[in-house]
């Protein structure tokens, strides 16, 4: 209900928006209003303190895992992290998750102008993974495989359009692409790291995690 | 003790980063970001003598040449053609854009170390709790977390490679694989320990009522007034964007580089009004060196 | 006046036909110093939990709880949290912020103090405590005993009435484990802060406290005096007494209860007093043999501007032998282990293995038995982390089946490791590592936190796979535990072996790193015993 009061109050602001090509403020205005719901539903939600406890630590597991993959370069499980997260906890903490993640970790590497865009990104990631779990499409390798393939592109993308939107301010199909294309290996080095975690482990650790959260009757 | 820039409080200086980044965003003009540059640069000698902006310098360096050189590649409007590659016109306007991007880019990541210096993670995280108390605690949580999951993912490393799972040996492909199992072994083990965690959060009274938050930062005159004085000056920055005077028009013709009238009024608000941490900080060292004369 | 007490109490868990607890009735008054003791699995740590009625298990539980006369169930939570301060075993898992300064805020900002009232109370506890330059210390920099203060701390700050510690000593050195102890007795002395803990460490704790509570198989035995406890459990868990009282009524001929000393100061009075004088039984003399493993002129430091932990150390181990290598924190012990492992490199010196100069032992002779086991499961259940390091490893099932059996843990093959109890996961993980067929065995602290029961059937079991033929090399705090098994200790001093001698006449020599039992009897004539099943009174035949 409040969402699609949402959307309706971005297209009115929004049209006119792109009619005078305010590309960044629109942006803005659309990312704020698709995320600031799901921000404020979890400043509501009632939560345990285990529960807030293991929200945590997955958090803090995504930012980390970057480290045993050091020695291989744009190879790290965060996406993993966060979508086997909100495949057994739900798309709100799939959400929370993803966000913690992108903060977390660039409190330890320092802020950038990208820190908002990853934490969209991220939260997004688990969002949708956490929407989608009861369908084929998380339910199956292939479907997982997919999405993990597919996020691991959109990620990338949506990082370069800090850039373009933020510095260049020139928004057309051409310098999208362009921006895209100069980032082709290390997407798809993510895409396709996305496929090889889901395949090898998304069953083990979706069994971890469903094993603990039954042990604790966490987030019943 | 926290002296100078670092020493006002979170609020106004998250305000103030706000107010600087959108302006950098703003202004498209050569003169205006180069000004700025400078300014960001010596601020950063100011608070660490450049060690940290020294450790970037060839991250933005990079990027800021890989932009420069795009732009003209998909830019190809303009009226003043500067020579052919590969049959494809390069323009001075274009050339110009890339300039003013890759300024934009260099002094939004410039300004973005400095935040990094001066808003400390706990300042971050004051601001984060007071509007959000609930998002607050759950990235102290896993902030406090990191840590701890690092130093034991170091000794799962250890006690597996005698076992024979190894990250320095094998292919990409194993050594992904085993990478990957350290982390399995991470999540099983901290995920059983958590449960201890949210127990003694639980003990103490967590979740019983609404907190109270602990106020290190008071906000004195001086904040209120760095406040106020920063706000005005972004209006007036605002109003100067909407005037077109802190932009350089490249199309239908391109205006000349040159500052002319009133742009010079906005260039003098923009130079105050980026050098706001240098003001500070200068003020900090002249009060000393009063205050030493005088003893 | 009774602060908390029980009636009837009994609890187990949802669909077990066994009672954790069953028909507990008990009270604590108020200024009381209690133990509450009993071997692994007695429900005592569950006991504890109940009075923070938030912590409570899942499960049937019947019986009532009272605080100060008014039922607990009842109470405002609120106050329930202020008033009854609960402390954990494990010093990591309770902190939960970064920094020291917001782990002491914490509890106060849930209690919804404002932050002047807050500033001042800090204020006063960093007085108690002497904790000024902690206060802006990140709190995973800081030592063990360190974060146990903190977490004490913290708790104090919201001036609990009474004090619950659930073995709060487990994970800490001896001497932070009585630093410690000794601050709980300070703040029941001078603040009359009401405490019940439950600890496996008692060898301080008798002469500290003033009751002791022992429950067993969810029942409660006695609730009495230290002195008379001490009786009771003389015949059944002797394990847990300390050596003070041990070595009296190992030998005393009255054996008067109220005479039974609680500490070395006591014992030593009754030893000088009745004129007694112990020797060493016999002395274990060790053939010499040939090195196994030598490490000669090592340095290492972890990075280049950092102080270097070793310097021209030289140390070596001989085959069969079960070599204790013990010292202070930080003087390089672990390290030591991590070469010996080919963990770390050195940036000097050499290593031989069976007289030959190796650059890294190979692996596959090693095993490695690391503090915490819980590092070392990667599989579901036991059993299919047994599979697959025999597959690993060329072996057969019945290379599994017979070591299982040896260790008595057919019972448990099919759990999943994080389900076993702390002593039976180390024993899993020993299990594990045996099935590699090592020929040396690197342990690290294998005793922390482990039972006294349990830490004598470990020590035993350790003994014969030593007898078998395999060499041992040992980092522990635990001097009655090196004092009890191993054949030689060595002593690490800043960065270098001081001293290394064969593990009788190392304890005899030592004046104040030694066992009890040796402090008790030293001054006797003749070889002082080490340890208390070694200990002979010798009989004085002339008389004075």
């Amino acid at each position: 209900m409040i969402s699609l009061v949402i959307i309706i109050f971005i297209c009115l602001i929004g049209f006119p928006l792109i009619n005078v090509k305010y590309y960044l403020l629109l942006s803005i205005v659309i990312m704020v209003a698709s995320f600031l719901p799901f921000v404020v539903r979890f400043s509501k939600q009632q939560i345990t303190s285990r529960e807030l406890v293991m929200l945590a630590i997955l958090g803090a597991i995504a930012a980390v895992s970057r480290v045993p993959f050091a020695s291989i370069p744009s190879v790290q499980p965060t996406t993993f992290v966060i979508i086997v997260a909100a495949i057994v906890l739900g798309p709100q903490s799939g959400f929370v998750i993803g966000v913690t993640a992108a903060i977390v970790s660039n409190l330890f590497l320092g802020q950038g102008p990208w820190t908002p865009w990853q934490m969209y990104a991220w939260g997004m990631i688990g969002l949708f993974a956490g929407i989608m779990r009861n369908t084929w499409v998380m339910r199956s390798k292939v479907g997982k495989c997919t999405f993990g393939f597919v996020v691991g592109f959109l990620f990338g993308w949506f990082m370069n359009l800090w850039i373009v939107v933020g510095v260049i301010q020139e928004i057309n199909w051409k310098t999208i692409i362009l921006y895209n294309s100069t980032s082709f290996y290390f997407d798809l080095a993510h895409a396709l790291s996305n496929v090889f975690f889901l395949l090898l482990f998304s069953k083990t650790w979706i069994k971890i995690l469903e094993r603990f959260k039954q042990k604790y009757g966490l987030f019943e | 003790m926290i002296r100078g820039f670092r020493s006002i409080h979170p609020f106004v200086l998250f305000v103030y980063y706000v107010y600087i980044i959108t302006s950098l965003m703003l202004y498209q003009h050569p003169f205006f970001l180069l000004t700025a540059l400078c300014l960001v640069v010596y601020v950063h000698v100011l608070l660490d003598r450049g060690e940290q902006l020294k450790r970037w310098i060839w991250m933005l360096v990079l990027m800021s040449i890989f932009i420069f050189i795009l732009t003209p590649f998909f830019n190809r409007r303009g009226n003043h053609v500067l020579f052919y590659l590969f049959d494809n016109p390069v323009m001075l306007e274009a050339v110009i854009q890339g300039v003013m991007i890759a300024l934009t880019l260099m002094c939004i990541l410039a300004v973005f170390i400095t935040f990094n210096i001066v808003m400390t993670s706990d300042k971050f995280l004051f601001i984060v709790s007071k509007w959000f108390p609930k998002w607050g605690m759950l990235i102290m949580l896993s902030m406090r977390f990191v840590p701890l999951l690092r130093k034991r993912l170091q000794d799962i490393e250890q006690v597996q490679q005698v076992k024979g799972v190894s990250l320095r040996q094998g292919t990409v492909r194993q050594r992904a694989k085993n990478g990957m199992l350290l982390m399995q072994i991470l999540l099983t083990f901290s995920l059983e320990e958590s449960i201890q965690s949210g127990d003694s959060m639980t003990a103490r009274g967590y979740g019983l009522q609404k907190r109270s938050k602990y106020h290190p930062y008071e906000m004195t005159h001086r904040d209120w007034a760095l406040g106020f004085v920063m706000t005005v000056f972004f209006g007036i920055i605002l109003y100067g964007w909407w005037l077109e005077d802190g932009v350089l028009a490249l199309l239908p013709a391109l205006e000349p580089i040159w500052l002319s009238g009133r742009e010079w009024f906005f260039y003098a608000i923009w130079f105050m009004f980026i050098g706001i941490p240098i003001f500070v900080e200068g003020r900090e060292v002249l009060k000393w060196k009063y205050y030493q004369q005088k003893m | 006046m009774e602060i908390l007490s029980t009636e009837n109490v009994t609890f187990r868990y949802p669909g077990s036909p066994q009672y954790v607890l069953e028909d507990i009735n008990f009270s604590i008054h108020k200024g009381d110093f209690a133990i509450l003791c009993g071997p692994s699995g007695s429900g005592k740590s569950t006991l504890l939990r109940m009075f923070k009625q938030e912590l409570l298990p899942h499960g049937e539980c019947s019986g009532s709880f009272f605080y100060k006369g008014n039922s607990l169930q009842d109470m405002d939570r609120l106050t329930v949290a202020k008033e009854i301060g609960m402390v954990f075993q494990d010093p990591d898992n309770q902190i939960v912020m970064e920094h020291v300064m917001d782990e002491l805020l914490f509890g106060m900002e849930n209690m919804g103090y404002p932050t002047d009232v807050m500033r001042r109370k800090v204020a006063e506890m960093v007085h108690f405590f002497g904790l000024q330059d902690l206060l802006e210390t990140r709190t995973d920099e800081l030592s063990g005993g360190q974060k146990q203060l903190i977490n004490l701390a913290s708790v104090l700050l919201l001036d609990p009435n009474i004090l619950l510690l659930d073995e709060p000593t487990a994970q800490l050195d001896p001497i932070a484990a009585k630093e410690f102890i000794h601050l709980l007795k300070r703040l029941n002395d001078e603040f009359g802060i009401t405490i019940l803990i439950v600890e496996h460490r008692l060898e301080e704790l008798f002469s500290l406290a003033n009751r002791v509570i022992l429950l067993d198989k969810g029942r409660l035995v006695f609730d009495t005096s230290p002195r008379d406890a001490v009786s009771h459990m003389y015949t059944s868990m002797r394990h847990f007494l300390p050596s003070a009282a041990l070595v009296y009524l190992d030998h005393s001929e009255e054996r008067r209860q109220e005479k039974i000393p609680l500490s070395v100061r006591e014992a030593k009075k009754w030893v000088v007093n009745a004129n007694l004088s112990f020797v060493q039984k016999k002395e274990k003399l060790l053939p010499e043999q040939e090195p196994f493993v030598e490490l000669r002129k090592i340095d290492y430091q972890y990075s280049k501007h950092s102080e270097p932990v070793l310097k021209n150390l030289s140390f070596s181990v001989n085959r069969g032998e079960w070599m204790s290598l013990v010292g202070a924190n930080g003087t390089g012990k672990t390290t030591v282990l991590k070469l010996i492992g080919g963990l770390l490199k050195p940036q000097h010196g050499y290593i031989k293995y069976s007289g030959r100069k190796v650059k890294q032992i190979d692996q596959e002779e090693i095993g490695y038995l690391p503090q915490n086991p819980k590092t070392f499961f990667l599989h579901d259940t036991l059993f299919d982390e047994y599979r697959q390091i025999a597959k690993a490893n060329q072996k057969n099932v019945e290379a599994i089946d017979s070591l299982v059996r040896k260790f008595q843990l057919r019972e448990l093959l099919t759990r999943h490791p994080y389900d076993l109890s702390g002593g039976e996961m180390q024993k899993a993980a020993l299990v594990g590592i045996l099935l590699g067929e090592p020929s040396l065995l690197l342990v690290d602290e294998p005793t922390k936190g482990m039972d006294p029961d349990f830490k004598a059937e470990f020590g035993e079991l350790m003994q014969e796979l030593v007898n078998e033929g395999l060499t041992v090399i040992m980092v522990t705090h635990d001097i009655e535990f090196a004092a009890h098994y191993s054949t030689r200790c060595s002593m690490i001093f800043r960065g270098d072996i001081t001293v290394s001698e064969q593990t009788q006449s190392f304890f005899r020599e030592n004046t104040y790193y030694t066992t009890a039992i040796n402090r008790i009897t030293r001054e006797g004539s003749g070889l002082s015993p080490v340890t208390l099943e070694e200990a002979m009174l010798l009989l004085q035949k002339n008389g004075i």
